[in-house]
């Protein structure tokens, strides 16, 4: 009953604060304490009902933080398969997801660079192929032929 | 199942690899009919003898006829005119003359002039005495000659 009084004289008390009373630190302070208490009181006498509403609005709250940190986590977890497929923003976790079209890629990509490879190879290594030598300006034989060593040594 | 996505990788890859390798040796081992219209006049001087040559002869002559379209027609001449000889040569001997084309073509012009002009007055020498010059050098291909 008592408490019920003081909880009367606390609204009572709210209800008479003006604004140049809250200017007043010291006083914003106590004020703030009063409406502290007033809260804690009144949150002791709930109604079951309110109680449960409030459970289930928290048990939301924390449901709704624990999802959005799991979508967080597996984002990190794609990310962390390449970070490479970071570059690509959203794409690249999409990327991620289609694993055959991503083993295609590689696959491609190698073999465009050992076809590369090849090209270059084979470019590089044109003017030392056996058709170059048979155009030479001496016939294979002249290269060949031990004879002419020995015959240029002794001349 | 990373694990397997990387093993899937490999073992693709090596099925590409082997299918390269794989299509290389069917080039080689093909018999004169089974060769191309283009590498068949390439290798025209070679058409009687082209089924007896191993599958490595084949294969370095399926070369020449890739490269063949790259030259001048002047060269194409001068490799048509000597590609019988030459297939006719020892691997030994071949492998010599290729060392030996590196080391003139390293050459400065005159001594290739030079050099030239000495091949032409050895071939006038009588064959008899090629021979003994033949017999007499040394088996090893120094680097006397074209130095």
């Amino acid at each position: 009953m008592n408490m019920h009084k003081d909880n009367m004289t606390n609204t009572k008390n709210t209800n008479l604060i003006d604004d140049s009373v809250i200017s007043d630190p010291v006083m914003e302070e106590q004020i703030a304490r009063g409406i502290s208490d007033l809260l804690n009181n009144r949150a002791q006498h709930l109604k079951p009902e309110l109680e449960q509403r409030l459970s289930a609005a928290r048990n939301a709250a924390v449901n709704h933080l624990a999802e959005q940190q799991a979508q967080y986590s597996t984002a990190n977890q794609v990310a962390g398969h390449g970070h490479v497929l970071r570059w690509f923003g959203h794409a690249g976790q999409n990327f991620e997801q289609h694993r055959v079209a991503s083993t295609a890629l590689i696959v491609v990509v190698m073999l465009l660079t050992f076809f590369a490879v090849q090209q270059f190879g084979s470019t590089h290594n044109l003017e030392n192929s056996d058709a170059f030598l048979l155009a030479s300006d001496l016939p294979p034989e002249a290269y060949a032929d031990k004879g002419f060593d020995a015959w240029i040594e002794s001349n | 199942m990373d694990r397997i996505q990387l093993a899937f990788r490999w073992v693709l890859l090596s099925f590409l690899l082997v299918g390269v390798g794989v299509a290389s040796a069917d080039e080689a081992n093909q018999t004169w009919g089974q060769l191309t219209e283009s590498q068949r006049q390439v290798l025209n001087p070679l058409a009687s003898e082209w089924d007896t040559l191993r599958p490595w002869q084949r294969e370095k002559m399926l070369d020449i006829a890739r490269d063949y379209p790259k030259m001048s027609p002047e060269k194409q001449g001068l490799v048509k005119k000597r590609l019988t000889n030459w297939s006719r040569m020892t691997p030994y001997e071949r492998e010599n003359a290729r060392k030996r084309h590196q080391q003139f073509k390293a050459l400065p012009d005159d001594k290739k002039r030079e050099l030239r002009q000495k091949w032409n007055e050895y071939q006038k020498l009588p064959e008899s005495e090629r021979a003994k010059l033949r017999a007499e050098s040394p088996e090893t291909y120094g680097d006397s000659g074209i130095e």
